[in-house]
């Protein structure tokens, strides 16, 4: 019995994953247009009939679901029309900068929205409270290609002090302090515009969770017994108030590929939503179907990866039948 | 209460210490920002155009000029016109249709081997076995060498462009590296950047889109007037440029005063580049050139550009060929914006207005598809604002239209097979050889996505062919004259505009950039010349 419930679920990951593989196998595939239509198609020099049938030939490597399944299984992702790259070169090649951006915006506006949430919660009545809750509810309702304009148009023309494209600048030789101050320049106002896009979701989560937990016996309970308030706060109340936080994290992670696309482009940050647009504009589809699939299987493993994260956040979930 | 202060200020303090360090890196934009005075930088919207040889770079004109630094031509352009580049001297023997080069001695490939005649015959041979997309040898029946620095390219039969078009386009490619590549569109290790240009390829990030040049000392034109070029990926290439981290950008027309204000070079092009209404002449009732020329009637072209480019353009000629160009016929059928004309010809075709003002015929409502999508100009994508316009224009002159706007690929797609009414597209090589007459009406080029690709008229068919045979220049302009003539009165597809093109420069950096009359070989409508960097 035991054994089916623990089994159970990794049957389900499996199936899910092999549908998600199948459909990041096909569904590019019914993208309107193919490669050569998408790079010769609009060129200056059309090419003849001949010449047009000779690159298809050139590029169908089509081997089926099937042929397709066998080629991940040895870990072998293709080789890119469009880049003469292996994929798994060029998906490498911009993973990192993904990370870098993605990861520290969503890392950022996680601590900076908890933190806050919890301290703004704990004043609730307060002046702080009502300015930063306005302050964020507005916040919230501007889109980050907005945010990221202006900050452009302030930091970058206005003032000049961040540059207005590329994650580094290219072909500097310096050392390692130079380069690293370079990159976080770079860094700074894409970073921001991410920071300034999630800060509000997740400190009004917080906030609001706050105030249901706060209302809590086991606080009242707490402070009765005269533990310090910051105790109170963090290791009674925001602790319960952290699964919500987490999932919000976790989500905004798993959308790794396109919650940063907007940001990269207006940018021209070379990460992987930018790597999915142009595969997609070029209809490269062994790019397409790897950084779908990449993206997709990380989804169901975030999602997977946070049920077993509750149970350590919350031990009432651990403990649940 | 010292300590609770403390803790009160310490997030504002925190805040204003990141803030004051920020501020201190950044009011320093040249700190980390290039390399050196003696390189130049070249932004673009796009950044990636494929690896810098010819067979790795993407089929369209900034893919090209990045190949070009790399890679020379038997002969190239300058301000002035052609001039002499791997070839000193060359001639036309109408007699054995062919044209013979006499090659310069002492030109050194980038691996220090001797560039010969035998390199020219091979890439010949080569490209007639592996197309290069770029240039078509159809015409060309092949080459032989004459001695080390002479060769004779034979032609199947007259072919006018050839100048231009082979000459002024083939990059030349080192026989003894290519010689044992059976398949060049997976070459791209290093050698495959071995050419007698001007730069030594050193390096191409796609995903970042930069491209990395160094100069080659032994370039047999002089050693190039910078040591490093770098061609980087911006969005921004305003701000680009004037913060310094460009020197050379394209930009919007409308921004042209703020950077002549801040001490910047404005460069403004030669009407090469047409935006045109794209017309499925194979479907009723679009397959009547009546009904087309009654389109025409109905189109304000004029506020085409006010609306959607704030007056930054100028309208096209109905005959495809710029008005700069100097084969430009002025005669051309015109139709001026006329709703009264095209209610009379849609009229005598039978069509009556519904109770909404809109035309029917047989009880069926007279609606079109327009497609628009954004189109990549001078390397830049630049969003269709058009597609609404002409909406409205041609639903008050009485003729229902669906506006349909797809992704770039999407809308090729629907347009190369045909599945479409009517279609926002463009293309450049209006400067150019007029050969581009031929590629952008002959039914020859079926997987086209700009071309017209018209085959009911055969009198335009015998004139095309005709032209491209034709080696007297005046002879030739005869017939590219009435080439126009007949394309303007059948109307297979509508020039609309030619929009304003800018670029800008630094000058602080020492380069006199400059567009190059006709466009760069094939036409292509960018101020990169490689001559800028020599002499």
């Amino acid at each position: 019995m035991t054994d089916t419930r623990r089994l159970g679920p990794v049957i389900a990951f499996c199936l899910a994953a092999l549908t998600m593989t199948y459909l990041s196998y096909v569904l590019p595939t019914l993208l309107p247009g193919d490669f050569v239509t998408a790079m010769y198609g609009g060129s200056q020099v059309p090419l003849t009939e001949e010449q047009e049938s000779e690159l298809r030939r050139h590029y169908e490597g089509d081997t089926g679901f099937g042929g397709y399944l066998k080629r991940l299984a040895t870990l072998e992702w293709g080789y890119s029309y469009a880049f003469l790259k292996p994929v798994s070169a060029l998906f490498f090649e911009a993973l990192p900068w993904t990370l870098l951006l993605l990861g520290s915006a969503n890392l950022l506006a996680m601590i900076l929205g908890f933190v806050l949430g919890v301290e703004v919660a704990w004043r609730r009545g307060s002046r702080l409270e009502k300015g930063v809750v306005g302050g964020m509810t507005l916040l919230e309702g501007i889109p980050e290609i907005c945010t990221g304009v202006i900050l452009l148009v302030l930091f970058s023309y206005q003032w000049q002090w961040f540059p207005a494209s590329g994650a580094e600048t290219a072909y500097v030789t310096s050392g390692f302090f130079e380069r690293c101050i370079d990159l976080g320049r770079h860094l700074a106002l894409p970073l921001t515009t991410l920071i300034l896009a999630y800060l509000p979701g997740n400190f009004l989560v917080t906030r609001n969770s706050m105030i249901m937990v706060m209302k809590a016996g086991y606080i009242t309970t707490a402070r009765a017994k005269g533990l310090p308030p910051r105790r109170i706060r963090y290791v009674h109340a925001a602790r319960n108030a952290l699964h919500v936080v987490v999932t919000r994290f976790g989500l905004r992670l798993a959308f790794m590929i396109t919650g940063a696309l907007v940001v990269e482009r207006i940018t021209a940050y070379p990460g992987l939503g930018t790597l999915l647009f142009d595969a997609i504009r070029a209809r490269d589809l062994p790019v397409i179907q790897a950084v779908v699939l990449f993206s997709s299987l990380m989804i169901l493993a975030i999602v997977s990866g946070l049920e077993i994260a509750y149970r350590f956040i919350d031990p009432r979930i651990r403990h649940a039948r | 209460m010292k300590s609770t202060v403390w803790m009160n200020m310490r997030p504002w303090i925190i805040f204003a210490g990141v803030f004051l360090a920020l501020w201190g890196f950044g009011s320093r934009p040249d700190l980390f920002a290039r390399g050196g005075n003696d390189e130049i930088r070249i932004g673009d919207g796009k950044g990636d155009w494929g690896a810098p040889n010819p067979y790795a770079h993407y089929p369209r004109g900034p893919g090209y000029i990045r190949m070009s630094w790399v890679f020379d031509t038997l002969i190239w352009k300058d301000k002035d016109g052609a001039i002499p580049a791997l070839a000193t001297s060359w001639a036309y023997y109408p007699e054995t249709r062919s044209f013979v080069f006499q090659l310069r001695k002492g030109v050194k490939w980038h691996d220090g081997k001797e560039f010969s005649s035998a390199d020219v015959v091979f890439t010949i041979d080569y490209f007639k076995q592996h197309p290069y997309c770029w240039v078509s040898l159809d015409a060309v029946a092949g080459a032989q060498a004459d001695g080390p620095y002479s060769v004779t390219i034979k032609l199947k039969r007259p072919y006018a462009p050839f100048l231009s078009y082979v000459g002024g386009a083939l990059p030349i490619i080192p026989k003894h590296i290519w010689k044992d590549v059976p398949h060049p569109q997976r070459f791209t290790q290093p050698e495959s950047f071995i050419g007698t240009g001007p730069f030594q390829f050193r390096d191409f990030n796609k995903a970042k889109g930069t491209y990395l040049y160094t100069a080659y000392d032994d370039y047999y034109q002089g050693r190039p007037r910078i040591r490093r070029l770098i061609y980087i990926k911006t969005k921004n290439p305003l701000m680009s440029l004037l913060s310094g981290r460009a020197d050379l950008v394209t930009v919007r027309p409308d921004m042209a005063g703020i950077l002549k204000e801040k001490g910047m070079v404005v460069l403004e092009d030669q009407r090469g580049w047409n935006k045109k209404l794209m017309i499925n002449h194979r479907k009723p009732p679009l397959d009547d050139k009546r009904f087309r020329k009654a389109l025409a009637h109905a189109i304000n072209r004029l506020e085409i550009i006010d609306k959607a480019h704030q007056g930054l353009g100028s309208v096209a000629a109905f005959g495809l060929l710029s008005p700069d160009h100097e084969f430009y016929n002025p005669d051309t059928p015109d139709y001026a914006y006329e709703p009264a004309r095209t209610a009379k010809i849609l009229e005598s075709l039978g069509y009556e207005k519904d109770a909404q003002g809109f035309y029917m015929k047989d009880d069926l409502s007279l609606k079109l598809e327009l497609l628009t999508s954004d189109i990549t100009a001078g390397g830049e994508p630049m969003a269709d604002r058009d597609g609404e316009v002409i909406r409205k224009q041609l639903e008050s002159a009485g003729i229902r239209v669906e506006l349909v706007n797809l992704e770039q690929t999407s809308a090729d797609n629907r347009v190369r097979n045909w599945k479409f009414d009517l279609a926002i597209s463009g293309h450049g090589g209006l400067l150019g050889d007029p050969e581009i007459l031929n590629l952008m009406i002959s039914p020859e080029f079926k997987g086209s996505v700009n071309s017209a690709r018209y085959g009911k008229n055969q009198t335009l068919l015998d004139l095309l062919s005709a032209q491209v045979a034709e080696m007297d220049p005046e002879v030739r302009k005869r017939l590219v004259f009435q080439i126009q003539e007949v394309y303007a009165d059948d109307l297979p597809a509508i020039s609309l505009y030619y929009p304003a093109s800018t670029s800008a420069y630094n000058p602080a950096r020492g380069i006199d950039w400059y567009y190059t009359q006709g466009g760069l070989a094939l036409g292509i409508p960018l101020p990169q010349n490689k001559m800028s960097l020599i002499r």
